[in-house]
């Protein structure tokens, strides 16, 4: 993180980007030096024609001329140098700003937990970290400099004015007032409209998110229609939402631009009558009028900056949500000190010689466990969890749908933590662990393959890091997908789509099941990993791991007989509770629900289902 | 429409975040004419505010003169009357121009969103056109940011930009009418420069132009790297890849700095380019003007106002200059929405293809061949079954052998290569995909859950349906039962993919959908893959009515899910190799004699034996408890 999330909490929101700008200080001096030149050198240019007016046409110093043309233009050129200057060195600050505050969202990210991303859509998080930035961009690198462009001026040309005629300049001051309370009407209406212009792009975004993710089901219903419909809702909301905020600009733009002009107007009509009155020259209302374009510039352009900074405001709101969330789960301090130690005692009483800590060994326990998620307490999804499966050996999970399987290895890796009890890994419960450590040998093949839009082979080495293609080629064919991949015409090299589409069910299983293997971890979860696999593939992948027992824990999750028969314990879990355990023939003589299913499927293999 | 392009979707090579899409060399006026048909049907508004707007510079125009005759005539003349009157007149222009503004900044966004909006709904429209492989074949965050993110891009150059240069090149031409008036040799010599003017501006475009591309292709990645990092975010933390996945990306989006910064740089000389010129070009009104060089003669007057409009002169072409800078911006983003736009999806409607009436689900596939490309490897290879109506089909054989292919070509998510598909005699090709696809129900191996509730999701397969059809559907599939025990039942809201339930629950309340939809032809490809054995049974018990006088195809590899289909087909290679009923195929010993005994050898190994030791004492009881439970899930 480049800037730690919970400083400036409460601040406002310019407070809270400072310290992301805070490394460019350099450029921003470098720049604020440069704008200085320049306005500067934009006062030169009324003084230069000034000068050609009154000594070259007024007193007749024709010889005078080229020099004060060359001056004009080598104003302008000082004035490019120094205008292109600053503009650089302000874009450069201001993607170097967003770039630390994307970075920080990118890294924030990926240390939430699963609850988060169960409950946020990812339409949303995508606005978060491109539009909404996009935003902050347009704030730091243009809108502010402007600002200070609109402030100097205004300011500057007043004090000028003031030395013309301070009469006249106090009735411009007059103005001032109103100039306040209508940008600041025009901001305080503002702000609501655009943060619920930002909430209605993220939610356009989402929809279509959601629709080109589902889009095989969309066409499968022929939900065209219905979904344009979606659509043309949120779409219409994004419009109607830019429409308030344009409705709110029509309320106090015309305002704040009549200003500007009533500026024109005092100076006329006050300037007249006291020029009439002989209280001022004509010639000084002449020089009083020519600083006014100057006021004009910032006056009109107010609304528009009002608006922009409104705009940086709301967009500020969605991104400090996401910085601010706060994980569930969060590795304790030291936890790597922690965990050294305690193997190190636990080598002690066991009389062992002092093993490499930061290898798991593979033993699970948990020790009465239950759990429900944190948003909705009233459902234990796991109650009174209690078993031991010793490391090297293999765990068969079998439940009904729903029953709270998935949870319970989630609990292994400490994607999710026990609401009651403990989940110990080696002995050590699973908060103390350092999360990496842990995660790194813990691996669960999720039921949902997720798979990069990369080639089959990067797919397959993402969590090895290995450039290795003979071992890239053995892990696919442990996995029983090496025939497969190797009958595609472009092999390991085929890129395959995100989420895997492309591949049949059966095929991106496999994919997961290698790219887990490949990472070698201590204890494999695999989440019904084959059941979309055919039965003689999934004969083959048993063997294969088989072969690895007693060099890794192995969790298996499935609904086929055949994937956990071979467990050294099977836990039946029902409602989230386990209602059997044992061995498969534990299970087989206890002629309970294990026995039933285990008949059916036997049954139903030798024709004597009831179904199609 | 002229303008088109043809743009294939399925040969594309697969894009990932790496990779740059290609993109055209020049800019195209094309792209920017096609904005005009967006336009169109606002046109008559469009030219209320121009004529809105063009009052607005004439006022704007008329302002600085009435300032010049207060100064110059009104206050020396000393008389306060006409003072105040010229002021009344000058109060009276901010009014007008202040009524016009209020109109305008409401009229203009308003023109410019309704633009967007169609733009927005055509690429959207559009996209539910394009077949599968247009998806499979990019990331989803590349499509998703032109339809959101580029589009908002044209937001200002559509409303506000095309209307305000349409204004400044209204007042440039009064203003150099006013020059010409003047005088006409001084009008011209401050229009000598401007060729020089136009020759930098286009030399500066051709770099602009590319490297506008550069960034919206840079953009493009990042936002496909981060769309893909968020949905991949749990797969990144189960192998602690977080530290590497940053990396990538931090990678990334220093390309995009860089891209951006390499733009800005061209982008940025336009201002000094035109400012320079104008002051050199003022500085020439100056020095001819007083040394009546060039056979310029006028008053000293006349040069101060000549050189006021000389920069009011000057605004209008930086406004122009900035407009054009914003056209080549939008036209690298314009030319991948419009190529979006371009795509032509494989599968259309025929012209004159009909409607295809209430089917009653006879099913030919006569011969077909089919391949995804042109000399590629065939997929299925001259596959030919008929399959009465009412009946059920299963498909077996060995992933990748060509299953799902056959059910894709049915519901013509493909079109054969060769050969012809037929629906109760209807070559699929020669009805509308609308009408074909009404009346197949497809349950695919993905099951995707949308944001909402539960009862929602059901209802997606028929949208009119009453609470009550949708429970009973949920019935059938025995879903009923762990949707009541969620949290709030039908109405419990699910997460975007169903994030919330277990795999084997979004399973099935996929099923539901279809059941619900109540299709002529049902087609269940690997439906049951994560059903637990109690549930798929109960299922099948309670399907078997509801299957008959359906047409149905039934992918899966739990054989028991497919022994009392009417015919069952063995594929491999792309070719049905058996086919027959389970009792023929088995006394046939092949393929699937073969695959039928190794399943059964699997359940059966080690323990196997013991199992049928234990069978004969319980055969009774346990069957009664069998019975029992599907009697009760059958209600």
């Amino acid at each position: 993180m480049y800037v730690d999330s919970a400083k400036n909490q409460h601040s406002n929101n310019l407070r809270w980007i400072l310290p992301y700008c805070r490394p460019d200080a350099g450029r921003i001096a470098a720049a604020l030096v440069l704008f200085a030149g320049d306005k500067v050198l934009v006062m030169l240019m009324p003084i230069l024609a000034g000068m050609i007016v009154d000594q070259v046409i007024g007193q007749g110093h024709e010889d005078r001329l080229p020099k004060l043309c060359f001056a004009m233009i080598a104003v302008t050129l000082g004035r490019s140098i120094c205008r292109y200057g600053y503009q650089m060195f302000m874009e450069r600050f201001g993607q170097n700003t967003i770039y630390r505050l994307v970075s920080d969202e990118y890294e924030k990210l990926h240390d939430m937990d699963f609850t988060y991303f169960n409950h946020t859509r990812n339409g949303d998080i995508m606005s978060r970290m491109t539009s909404d930035t996009d935003a902050i961009r347009h704030f730091v690198s243009w809108v502010s400099y402007n600002i200070l462009d609109a402030v100097c001026l205004f300011a500057g040309s007043l004090a000028v004015m003031f030395t013309i005629e301070w009469r006249l300049a106090l009735a411009l001051l007059a103005v001032t007032p109103f100039l306040f309370y209508f940008t600041w009407q025009l901001s305080k209406h503002a702000h609501p409209l655009f943060y619920a212009i930002r909430n209605s792009l993220a939610s356009l975004n989402s929809m279509v998110e959601e629709n080109i993710e589902g889009n095989r089901v969309v066409k499968a219903f022929v939900r065209e229609p219905y979904e344009t419909e979606k659509f043309d809702q949120h779409n219409d909301d994004y419009m109607q939402r830019n429409m308030d905020s344009a409705r709110n600009s029509r309320t106090y733009m015309p305002w704040l631009d009549g200003c500007s002009y009533m500026l024109q107007l005092i100076t006329l009509i006050l300037g007249g009558w006291l020029v009439i009155c002989q209280q001022m020259t004509l010639g000084a209302l002449v020089s009083f009028n020519s600083f006014l374009w100057m006021i004009d510039g910032p006056v009109r352009q107010s609304g528009w900056l009002i608006n922009d900074v409104e705009r940086f405001n709301a967009s500020c709101v969605k991104i400090r949500r996401l910085l601010t969330a706060e994980p569930r789960i969060v590795e304790r301090k030291n936890a790597q000190a922690g965990v050294v130690q305690a193997a190190t005692v636990r080598a002690k009483v066991n009389g062992e010689q002092t093993e490499d800590p930061v290898r798991i060994r593979g033993d699970i326990r948990f020790d009465h466990v239950s759990f429900a998620f944190p948003d909705d307490p009233e459902t234990p999804i796991l109650k009174d969890i209690d078993f031991h499966v010793a490391a090297g050996t293999r765990l068969g999970i079998l439940g009904e749908t729903g029953s709270g399987k998935s949870t319970l290895v989630s609990l292994v890796a400490r994607f999710y933590d026990p609401t009651v009890g403990h989940v110990l890994i080696d002995g050590i419960d699973a908060r103390q662990w350092p999360l990496d450590l842990l995660r790194r040998q813990v691996n669960i093949v999720a039921q949902d393959t997720f798979l990069f839009s990369d080639t089959i082979g990067d797919n397959i080495a993402f969590g090895a890091q290995r450039d290795d293609e003979q071992y890239v080629r053995t892990m696919a064919s442990m996995a029983g997908a090496d025939s497969f991949i190797s009958r595609m015409p472009e092999g390991y090299d085929t890129v395959v789509g995100e989420r895997g589409v492309g591949l049949s069910g059966g095929q991106k299983q496999r994919l997961s099941l290698a790219r887990a293997l490949a990472d070698d971890p201590a204890i494999l979860i695999m989440d019904d990993t084959t059941s979309a696999v055919d039965m003689e593939t999934e004969a083959t992948i048993q063997r294969h791991l088989q072969e690895m027992e007693g060099t890794r824990t192995m969790v298996t999750i499935a609904h086929r007989i055949s994937s956990i028969k071979d467990s050294d314990l099977i836990l039946v879990l029902d409602h989230g509770r386990i209602v059997e355990r044992g061995s498969h023939e534990d299970l087989v003589h206890a002629h309970g629900r294990y026995y039933r299913i285990y008949r059916k499927q036997l049954g139903l293999q030798s024709g004597q289902s009831a179904g199609f | 429409m002229k303008q088109q392009k043809q743009r294939s979707t399925g040969t594309a090579r697969r894009n990932t975040f790496r990779e740059d899409e290609d993109l055209e060399e020049q800019i195209d006026f094309g792209d920017i004419k096609r904005i005009g048909a967006y336009l169109k049907p606002y046109l008559r508004q469009g030219v209320i505010i121009l004529a809105a707007v063009l009052s607005m510079s004439a006022i704007a125009v008329a302002i600085p003169y009435m300032t010049k005759t207060m100064i110059d005539t009104v206050i020396p003349s000393k008389d306060p009357v006409r003072l105040f009157a010229l002021g009344a007149v000058f109060l009276l222009a901010i009014v007008v121009y202040e009524l016009l503004l209020r109109y305008r900044t409401v009229a203009i966004t308003q023109v410019g969103q309704l633009m967007l909006k169609d733009m927005r709904r055509d690429l959207f429209t559009h996209i539910q056109t394009l077949p599968f492989s247009y998806f499979d074949s990019r990331p989803h965050g590349k499509i998703l940011i032109r339809v959101v993110n580029y589009v908002n891009t044209l937001s200002d150059t559509l409303s506000s930009g095309l209307i305000n240069v349409i204004a400044d090149i209204f007042t440039f031409l009064l203003t150099l009418v006013v020059m010409f008036v003047i005088d006409w040799r001084l009008t011209l010599w401050s229009l000598v420069l401007m060729p020089l003017l136009v020759l930098y501006v286009l030399v500066l475009q051709r770099f602009q132009r590319r490297a506008y591309q550069r960034l919206s292709n840079k953009q493009s990645n990042l936002n496909a790297y981060i769309h893909e990092s968020i949905a991949g975010v749990k797969t990144t933390q189960t192998f602690v890849r977080e530290r590497e996945q940053f990396h990538t990306f931090q990678e990334q989006q220093g390309q995009v700095r860089s891209a951006w910064m390499r733009a800005v740089h061209i982008q940025y000389l336009m201002w000094p380019g035109v400012q320079n010129i104008s002051t050199i070009t003022i500085a020439l009104i100056y020095y001819l003007g007083i040394t009546g060089l060039g056979g310029v003669q006028v008053t000293t007057g006349m040069l101060i106002a000549f050189v006021g409009y000389a920069n009011n002169f000057w605004n209008p072409i930086i406004n122009i200059g900035n407009f054009y800078n914003q056209l080549i911006t939008c036209s690298a983003y314009l030319e991948r929405i419009f190529e979006t736009l371009d795509v032509r999806p494989e599968i259309e409607d025929r012209p004159g293809a009909i409607e295809l009436p209430p089917v009653k689900g006879r099913v030919d596939f006569n011969d077909v061949v089919f391949k995804y490309e042109p000399g590629g490897r065939n997929i299925l290879n001259l596959v030919d079954f008929h399959v009465p109506a009412g009946s059920t089909v299963a498909l077996v054989g060995p992933t990748g052998a060509g299953k799902t292919t056959i059910v894709n070509l049915l519901s013509r998510f493909y079109d054969v290569t060769e050969g012809s598909v037929c629906v109760d005699g209807h070559d699929v090709r020669d009805v509308t995909l609308a009408s074909l696809r009404r009346q197949m129900g497809v349950m695919l191996q993905d099951t995707f859950i949308f944001t909402g509730n539960v009862r929602e999701n059901i209802r997606y397969g028929r949208l009119d349906a009453t609470d009550q059809q949708i429970e009973e559907a949920a019935k059938a599939v025995h879903a009923h039962e762990f949707i009541m025990e969620l949290p709030d039942g039908y109405d419990t809201k699910v997460e975007e993919r169903g994030s919330t339930l277990s795999a084997g629950q979004r399973q099935l309340i996929a099923f539901a959908r279809v059941l619900l939809a109540d299709p002529r032809i049902l087609i269940l490809d690997e439906a049951t893959s994560s059903i637990d054995t109690r549930t798929e049974e109960a299922l099948q018990a309670g399907l078997a009515h509801l299957l008959k006088g359906r047409t149905s195809f039934v992918i899966a590899h739990r054989l028991s899910t497919i022994e009392n289909a009417d015919q069952i087909f063995y594929i491999d290679h792309g070719q049905i190799v058996e086919h027959g009923t389970h009792q023929e195929l088995l006394a046939k010993k092949g393929a699937y004699y073969r695959l039928h005994e190794s399943q059964y050898a699997m359940i059966r190994t080690a323990n196997g034996d013991q199992a049928q030791s234990a069978q004969p004492g319980d055969d009774a009881g346990q069957d009664n408890q069998v019975r029992q439970d599907s009697a009760v899930s059958a209600q």
